[in-house]
């Protein structure tokens, strides 16, 4: 009964490399989240309000690009390597790809943490959108092409182990995580071309100067080609463990395996053809094209729902496994007091609360009233920054100790930290809300306006900053008591069974799953149908308009200091 | 029924939204619930839990003895 480091010591080297990496970005994103809360709400302010968007971009990218998919890869090779049950067909690729994607990670991040020492003439003070015309240094680009095709090679080894596997199994169904990895990576592939083609066609030769002018709405509309997908791309992790691991530690076996699949399938399908909804208000795309893409990201809730449905019935089965009886009362029969089980199922209760502000964002004429507004953030907060971030940082209290072949330093502590997670989160993500709905705008140091006063509906404005800076004091001593348990955790003594990582059968097994299920070719040619069905029309209206490289210079935000020759370029941005 | 000190403490947390939103909730039918009825009502609401934990740890120790 060898744990994960004891069958797997090459792979596990690996994944506890890409998760070092993973939760100093945590660390630091957490930090510059703590600096953000208290200097927007005045309450505690020793960077500069110019300095406030080189943060913000560090915040943005450090966590929601560099923790969440860091931890991603580490996990899915976990995933493929358990579920396959063989390791990695050649390690030295694997470390090849964890060496690219780490070099990128750090490029983009050294140029954006120079935009906050004057003396180096280098930024990136663009925020996690990168939209031009706000232009980077080409590190930070640089960076970024190589952190994607990073994980292109990830996708690639994982495929490449599949093959051997399918090798020796020619009959066999695909294991459960595997098939959730693969199809995940074939949406990944699919999305990440936009993004790729804009950083690589588009932004780099313009931060070079090799080419004066881009096309700012193309290369808006290619970056959300992939800023919609990548979302699934942090939930997909989540779903993983929410599916596998969360109905064991709640003492139960996965409902329905088929049904994971189905859902899986669903997200490939219908992740990218939704993109132009982040777009609802750019002029120069057609209100029918906004039109489409509302009704397709409607039909994303299909899948979401199932994995509520799914999810919530496993952990019943468990919660009765264990003696729990009545409608309401099997609740109180779960293991409380696992930190693994309890994060997990506090991100899965905030998740719906994110899905449901979410739908206010996807609605094309709800939007118009909380777009661009702190209601945005206060969204993502409970999506991306509870659902994938606290479901990861639980998962990591049953996963590390698989990695380290040691025991969790204190489970206690991680108890307190994943529910001081979730109550700093209820008091952030309420009060983003409530402030984006009167209007309060996100993505300013500044929220204050001369002569004009914000009117809060329900109590006062004030209020509502104490309640984010509070939420964000508390998220942050959260992240301290992760980051110190994991690491305590790193340097216990080695033992013989630090944690009970076996993984039950789910109560209907894939033999009961259709096949056509399995068949990624068929699926991945019907969602390439659908991508080219939602954007060749707006694209080639985009490039119609404007041309592919447009009119539009950058504004070089490293010279921020020089203000007047900024106002210059602004005025001609606008003539 | 007994309750755990880890079910206690999510209790505790699961209290805090249902409080907050208890204004936005008296909101919808034009009622401006102050902060400090908030507060009252948390403060009741840790105490029932309070109360609850204590009670059903009672039984517990009295079988020891
Ligand atoms: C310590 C916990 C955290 C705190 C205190 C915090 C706080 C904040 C605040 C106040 C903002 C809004 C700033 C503004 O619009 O002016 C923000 C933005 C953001 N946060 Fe967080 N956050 C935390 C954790 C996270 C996590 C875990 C993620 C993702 C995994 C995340 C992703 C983002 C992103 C993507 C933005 C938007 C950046 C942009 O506008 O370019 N945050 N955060
Ligand atoms: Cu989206």
């Amino acid at each position: 009964m060898a744990t994960f480091v004891d069958r797997y010591p090459d792979e596990a080297a690996v994944v506890k490399a890409c998760l070092t990496v993973s939760f100093t970005a945590l660390a630091i994103g957490a930090f510059f989240g703590l600096v953000q809360a208290l200097h927007r709400t005045d309450y505690f302010r020793f960077i500069s309000s110019v300095d406030y968007y080189t943060v913000l971009t560090g915040h943005g990218v450090l966590l929601a690009l560099v923790f969440t998919i860091f931890f991603l890869v580490g996990l899915f090779t976990w995933a493929v390597v358990q579920s396959l049950e063989r390791p990695m067909p050649d390690i030295r690729l694997t470390w090849a790809w964890f060496g690219l994607t780490t070099t990128g990670a750090v490029f983009a991040a050294v140029a954006i943490l120079a935009g906050l020492i004057p003396s180096i003439d280098m930024s990136a003070d663009v925020l996690y959108t990168f939209y031009a015309p706000l232009q980077a240094h080409p590190l930070f680009y640089i960076g970024l092409a190589m952190f994607i095709v990073g994980t292109w090679l990830a996708g690639a080894d994982w495929f490449l182990a599949y093959r051997d596997w399918r090798g020796d199994n020619p009959d066999e169904r695909i294991p459960l995580q595997t098939f959730m990895v693969l199809t995940t990576m074939l949406m990944w592939y699919l999305s990440t071309l936009g993004v790729a083609v804009s950083v690589v066609v588009f932004l780099i030769p313009w931060s070079f100067g090799l080419v004066e002018t881009v096309n700012p709405l193309l290369t808006r509309t290619l970056f959300w080609y992939f800023g919609h997908p990548v979302v699934y791309f942090w939930l997909m992790p989540a779903y993983l463990m929410w599916y596998t691991v969360l109905p064991k530690l709640a003492g139960g076996r996965l409902f329905s395996d088929p049904l994971a699949r189905v859902v899986f399938v669903l997200f490939l399908l219908l992740s990218t053809p939704v993109g132009i909804h982040h777009q609802y208000l750019d002029p120069g795309i057609a209100e029918g094209f906004k039109f489409i893409a509302m009704t397709n990201t409607m039909f994303l809730l299909l899948p979401s729902l199932l994995t509520a449905f799914t999810v919530v019935a496993s952990v019943e089965h468990g919660a009765r496994q264990r003696g729990g009886k009545g409608y309401i009362k099997w609740l109180g029969a779960l293991p409380w007091r696992d930190p693994a089980f309890t994060g997990m199922a506090l991100a899965g209760a905030m998740f719906a609360a994110g899905g449901f502000s979410g739908m206010i964002n996807a609605g094309m004429n709800i939007n118009y009233l909380i777009h661009n507004t702190l209601w945005v953030p206060g969204h993502f907060h409970l999506t991306v920054g509870t659902a994938v971030a606290l479901t990861m940082m639980a998962g990591s209290y049953w996963l590390v100790p698989q990695l380290t072949g040691k025991r969790l330093y204190s489970r206690p502590i991680g108890l307190l930290q994943v529910v001081m997670w979730f109550v700093g989160m209820v008091f952030m993500s309420n009060a983003m809300h409530r402030a984006g709905l009167v209007g309060i705008p996100r993505r300013t140091a500044e929220p204050q306006y001369q002569s004009f006063d914000f009117n809060a509906v329900i109590g006062t404005v004030g209020e509502l900053q104490a309640q984010i800076a509070l939420g964000g004091t508390l998220l942050f001593l959260s992240v301290v008591l992760f980051v110190f348990n994991i690491l305590l955790s790193a340097i216990e003594d080695p033992i013989e069974n630090p944690v009970d990582d076996s993984l039950p059968a789910p109560l209907s097994g894939a033999s009961g799953s259709p096949r056509v299920l399995d068949d990624l070719r068929l699926w991945t040619a019907i969602a390439v149908v659908l991508v080219i069905l939602a954007y060749t029309l707006p694209l080639a209206s985009i490039v119609g308009d404007a041309g592919w490289f447009g009119n539009v210079p950058g504004v070089p935000v490293w010279v921020s200091a020089n203000v007047e020759a900024l106002g210059d370029l602004l005025r001609e941005v606008v003539a | 029924m007994t309750l755990s000190r880890a079910q206690l403490l999510v209790l505790v947390a699961f209290s805090i939204p249902v409080a907050i939103e208890l204004r936005v909730l008296f909101g919808f039918f034009g009622i401006d619930l102050p902060l400090v009825a908030v507060v009252a009502f948390e403060a009741v609401f840790l105490l029932l839990i309070a109360v609850a934990y204590m009670v059903g740890a009672e039984p517990k120790s009295a079988t020891k003895h």
